[in-house]
């Protein structure tokens, strides 16, 4: 991560674990966790104990299209380093330990196989990784920058590269590669230390080629202790599921000596066979471990949470109802959630997300928190799109959804009205997109519909009409794209088929294939860069999806260059700033993601640490200024002064200003920007007034309940960061005095790293192999409390710690430097009347009126923050035993140092 | 709402049955279908002698294009490389002829024929995979069996419809270039692809920019034909496309194997279809 905002997700997984059929598998060298690599693209991290139980700890998302291989990347004992390839060519290196991609790169080519190994270069041993697959070379690639060096290159009859082994003689002193292209033909290259010295692109010709009439061949492998022989596995059949599972055998030491026999199926599932030196040959052996995603979802107690559970219970059945879609409106910080059933549910994001993740009062009230329903589809919801928020030309009343039942519905979010059903399609509705600015002023008022049934309409909000519609393409429709200025409409097929349309018309102006095709696509990318639309892949692109503010966007990057992803989250971010809307309350992003197109919705909550200080820095300036406005709170303002009631409050006000200023340097100017925008809002809301349809739609105001968004935002995150069950008077401190909650059970944080790469941590990623029964529920509650938050985020690995303690650090101490920054109070009642957008600084008047507005409370919540901070600050090693606690990482601290965050840390 | 559940009911277990049917019968109809079409497209790409049938046969090509003779080409395809091949130019400004041909030793091996023979062989294997006696037990089994091979064969495709685009100081490193006896005089630069069904042949001729020349040297980036005035830096020197000549000619096995790809293709994404529409039936409940 290194961009300059610290961004934190945290998921809540739902009870369904997420499809993970898998492709690859890899045992770390230290025999402690296993690798698994789907076809959806991401990469499981699964403990296995020295008992031989497994129990899954993270899922790795970044690649796009299935997985082909894995391998070791990294020979030393102390990191674990593992590289991936995908089907489209991309390769990640991982760090085993907390997920982190560390670098990654994108070649035209699909690796299919990649093996690791040392060369010698001089004294030293380099890292290479040997990758073969649909090219007829076999590439020699750094492991530490993933760089090409250099290739193998046949002379005769050069075919793609089945399998291949390495083994170095100690007779020569040579390294040789031994490989079997797809027809059979059997090379030898001899990689001596003086060409792997000379870093250049010389391609290296085979030494030996012999045709051994073998096709198909799987494997192959070098008897190490005469090297003479080589044994090579060929397939004929496989043992079908419903796609071949892969086995692989490993043998290593790990206290003792073992043989593993590891296979995973498309199921998620991974069975184990300890093979042991004396094989029985008679004997049917025994499977050892099996364990699966879902087994692992199962038997937690309680179960992984997912957003909307509690509002999703059916009477007859265990399992809540499944999320099928989902939009998160920043602006009303709220979460609209479209359900199997055909009902879609709009619901405050960080309550609900506080019921998920902590205890406390709110478990006792049913139905909590308020929220609101919309029914009208008659089965499964699966797309939603809030176009206001992609673009101010819309109306902000509308919610547009797509079901399976082919139709579309339009919602006002206001009133809860369904304000028209268009039934245009003759398939599932896929996808909603909203069309570039600078299409014709009818296209404008529209909204792009995609179907299963391989068709695209423009659908228009303004006279609730489809005003084109284009079907009857051969293929399922991967991209949408547009060329405004000649009023036409791309739709890119699955098979590379591009069709253009013509909006206006309906005409359907071109078919092409081939490199035209791929010209056009690329055309259009020239034109509009920001109206990219691909749809065909489920899996996530972080910084799309954070870039357009939770739009569907997670399911649009399968067909983007690697390279556009390269620039890190943040520095896009600052770069699209200009261009996309703004919105205040940006400190938490609800981002639903899916594994498989099949699978319930996942959700993603990030928390940007940075821009929740800058907001509540500004709720803080902004307090003093209604206390002038209103005189009776004058009194009042000045006696909570915490630098006494000397200063006159106006001046207070302005000095606290000049601290915020100075706090948030430019971040104050681009406040001040969002505040004229949203003056201009208020402006047409006045406009908007005069039409009785609005005012009609306002008496019942979306804002079910009225609340601190900010506050909340800050107790939910503290309460999850928080390190539990170390201190018991800290505690109860925390619980008491500054109402924070404790978790029901582990939090799965996760972590951000380069270019769009993200691991989510598994729910009870921290429980060996879990045993808790069902019966003991006291016990599951408290057990994991106690070592979850604690053991688990601090002692992961080094990154997490880093951003884990960054982060409580830097908001203990602003909350510290507020005045009454307590939890408790905004929690279950009615606060202050808000207007509906919480988002404007100078209308987010004071919180509820603290509890006793005194010094001495003042300063015992004060004390409690400062209790807090000091306790991550130093306690933290001792408390948790040097062995488990893994201390921040320097680098990362350092590249923080100018950072805006760790000034307000030091102070 | 009684009668609309009765009638759910009766239409459910047509459906059931249909989708049974559809397991069982059909989708092996298809795969068999399939797999006859994809023989018929791999026996196009004259896999190369296993051993038995000894060297692949000899085509020759005679690249022409409708325009200009400035160029003229044959070239010889033995399977998936080029064996042999003579290039006549005449150059426009003094029409002068001249004529290359290939070393008697070398030949050129084009990827996209070996990439999209083996895409092919590769859906070929995973049908094969799952014989008659095979029974699908669900519609998602016999969804990522079509996933996988209209993968193979979309590839297969794509690397006949879209030959690579290349830079120009590529295309001057490739071996192609050197490939000539007598060699290639320095200012021209040779490049054979294959688009669609046609065997592709440019010819590029280059002119070096003078180092203070006022032109604004902008180097081009990659395309599959590169146009007139496009520049690049090679060794030391700045070089200007100056003409480009492209011949080209149908190789009728190309053809028909593109036909069968896309015949195939089809045929994979209506069974895909076909089951798709049941599955959605199935997620159905009434509420």
């Amino acid at each position: 991560m290194a961009g300059n905002s610290l961004v934190l997700p945290i998921v809540l997984w739902g009870r369904k674990a997420p499809t993970h059929c898998i492709s690859a598998v890899l045992l770390t060298d230290d025999g402690a966790t296993v690798v698994t690599g789907c076809h959806d693209g991401q990469i499981c991290l699964w403990d296995l104990s020295v008992e031989m139980e497994i129990n899954p700890r993270a899922l790795l998302f970044g690649h796009t299209a299935s997985i082909t291989c894995l391998s070791k990347a990294c020979a030393s004992s102390d990191k674990q380093y593992i590289v991936s390839a995908s089907e489209s060519g991309e390769m990640c290196l991982w760090d085993v330990s907390d997920g982190r991609c560390i670098e990654f790169t994108k070649l035209a080519c699909t690796h299919t196989g990649i093996q690791f190994y040392q060369f010698s270069v001089g004294n030293q041993r380099e890292g290479r990784l040997l990758c073969h697959g649909h090219y007829p070379e076999i590439l020699v690639v750094d492991a530490t920058s993933l760089e090409v060096l250099y290739s193998l290159v046949s002379k005769i009859s050069p075919d793609w590269i089945s399998s291949m082994s390495i083994i170095r003689s100690h007779r020569t002193q040579e390294d040789t590669v031994v490989a079997l292209s797809v027809t059979g033909i059997l090379k030898v290259w001899i990689v001596t230390s003086e060409i792997s010295d000379t870093q250049d692109t010389e391609p290296i010709f085979e030494e030996e080629s012999k045709p051994i009439y073998c096709q198909n061949c799987q494997s192959i492998s070098f008897c190490a202790f005469t090297q003479r022989s080589l044994l090579v596995v060929c397939s004929k059949y496989w043992r079908l599921l419903i796609c071949p599972p892969v086995t692989r055998f490993f043998y290593g030491c790990r206290e003792y000596f073992h043989k593993l026999l590891i296979q995973g199926d498309s199921s998620g599932r991974l069975n184990i066979w300890n093979i042991s030196d004396i094989a029985d040959k008679q004997e049917r052996l025994a499977m050892t471990t099996s364990v699966s995603l879902q087994e692992a979802f199962d038997k937690l107690n309680p179960c992984p949470a997912g957003i909307i559970d509690q509002l999703s219970v059916i009477p007859s059945s265990n399992e809540p109802l499944k999320v099928t879609a989902s939009v998160y409106i920043p602006a009303h910080g709220r979460l609209v959630c479209g359900r199997e059933d055909g009902s879609i549910v709009i619901v405050p994001a960080t309550q609900t997300a506080i019921v998920q993740l902590l205890q406390g009062e709110h478990m006792l009230r049913r139905g909590w928190p308020p929220h609101r329903t919309l029914r009208g589809h008659r089965n499964k919801v699966t797309c939603l799109l809030y176009p206001h928020q992609v673009s101010a030309r819309y109306d902000q009343r509308y919610l547009i959804s797509g079901g399976v039942d082919f139709s579309v519905i339009i919602w006002d979010i206001f009133s809860g009205e369904m304000k028209h059903i268009f039934c245009v399609h003759g398939g599932e509705i896929t996808q909603l997109l909203v069309p570039p600015e600078n299409c014709s002023a009818r296209v404008q008022h529209c909204i792009c519909s995609v179907a299963s049934d391989h068709s695209v309409g423009l659908l228009s909000l303004r006279e609730k009409k489809c005003i084109m519609l284009a079907s009857r393409h051969l293929f399922p429709i991967q991209v949408i794209k547009w060329r405004p200025s000649d009023d036409y409409l791309v739709v890119g097929c699955s098979d590379g088929s591009v069709y253009v349309w013509q909006m206006d018309t309906g005409a359907l102006d071109r078919c092409v294939m081939g490199i035209t095709a791929v010209e056009i696509l690329n055309a259009c990318d020239e034109a509009v860069p920001a109206a990219v639309d691909s749809l065909s892949h489920p899996a996530v692109n972080l910084k799309q999806a954070m870039t357009r503010r939770s739009l569907a966007a997670l399911k649009n990057m399968a067909h983007h260059k690697l390279q556009t992803l390269a620039t890190n989250l943040l520095a896009s971010e600052a770069s699209d700033k200009g261009n996309l809307p703004k919105y205040s309350h940006n400190s938490l992003m609800v981002q639903a993601i899916k594994t498989n197109l099949t699978d319930p919705d996942i959700h993603v909550l990030f928390f940007d640490v940075e821009a929740l200080i800058i907001q509540l820095l500004t709720e803080e300036a902004s307090r003093p200024n209604t206390a002038l406005i209103s005189p009776e709170n004058l009194q009042k303002a000045s006696g909570s002064s915490d630098k006494g009631g000397s200063f006159l409050t106006g001046k207070r006000a302005a000095v606290l200003f000049q601290q915020v200023k100075e706090t948030i340097k430019e971040n104050i100017k681009e406040h001040l920007l969002d505040d004229e925008e949203e003056d201009e809002e208020i402006m047409r809301q006045r406009r908007e007034e005069s039409d009785p349809e609005y005012r009609s739609s306002k008496s019942k105001p979306l804002t079910l309940l009225e609340y601190n968004l900010t506050m909340d935002t800050a107790k939910l995150f503290m309460s999850c960061l928080h390190a539990w069950g170390l201190n018991e008077v800290l505690d109860e401190v925390c619980l008491d005095r500054l109402g924070m909650l404790k978790p029901h059970c582990t939090v799965s944080f996760g972590l951000l790293s380069r270019g769009g790469h993200m691991s989510l941590m598994l729910p009870g990623y921290n429980q060996p192999a879990c045993k808790l029964s069902r019966g003991k529920m006291e016990v599951g509650r408290k057990v994991p409390v106690t070592e979850g938050v604690g053991k688990g985020t601090y002692g992961v690995s080094r990154a997490v710690t880093t951003q884990h303690l960054l982060s409580i650090i830097s908001l203990a101490n602003t909350l510290m430097s507020m005045t009454n920054a307590t939890f408790i109070g905004d929690h279950m009642k009615k606060g202050p009347t808000r207007p509906p957008r919480p988002s404007t600084p100078d209308l987010s008047k004071a919180r509820g009126s603290p509890p006793a507005s005194s010094n001495i409370v003042q300063g015992q919540i004060k004390q409690g923050w400062s209790q807090l901070a000091a306790m991550h600050c130093v306690m933290l090693p001792d408390l948790l035993g040097l062995d488990k606690f893994r201390p921040p990482l320097l680098e990362m601290l350092a590249r923080r140092w100018q950072d805006r965050c760790l000034e307000v840390m030091l102070r | 709402m009684a009668t609309v559940m009765a009638a759910t009911a009766a239409e459910r277990a047509v459906l059931e049955e249909e989708f049974r049917w559809l397991l069982h019968d059909e989708v092996h109809a298809v795969l068999r279908q399939l797999q006859d079409i994809l023989k018929e497209a791999s026996l196009r790409f004259t896999l190369p002698s296993s051993g038995t049938e000894g060297p692949a046969k000899q085509e020759n090509f005679i690249l022409g294009s409708c325009g200009t003779d400035q160029v003229k080409g044959v070239l010889t395809l033995q399977g998936d490389a080029l064996s042999q091949a003579d290039v006549n130019l005449k150059m426009p400004r003094n029409n002068q002829l001249l004529h290359f041909a290939f070393r008697e030793d070398k030949q050129w091996k084009l990827q996209q024929i070996q990439d999209a023979r083996n895409h092919v062989s590769q859906a070929i294997y995973l049908l094969t995979s799952r014989d008659e006696s095979y029974q699908f037990k669900t519609g998602a089994e016999v969804l990522k069996l079509m996933d996988a091979v209209m993968l193979q064969l979309t590839r297969a495709r794509n690397r006949l419809t879209t030959p690579a685009t290349l830079t120009l100081p590529e295309i001057a490193a490739s071996g192609l270039t050197r490939m000539f006896a007598p060699a290639l005089p320095s200012d021209l630069l040779v490049n054979v692809y294959i688009n669609l069904n046609k065997l592709c042949l440019t010819v590029y001729q280059l002119h070096a920019l003078q180092p203070n020349s006022t032109k604004n040297f902008r180097p081009a980036g990659g395309a599959v034909l590169h146009s007139p005035g496009a520049m690049f830096e090679w060794g030391s020197q700045r070089l200007e496309v100056s003409h480009v000549h492209k011949v080209e000619c149908v190789v009728p096995w190309l053809n028909d194997a593109l036909v069968y790809f896309t015949v195939s293709l089809q045929l994979c994404q209506q069974l895909k279809d076909k089951v798709s529409v049941f599955s959605s039936y199935w997620s159905y409940r009434p509420f």
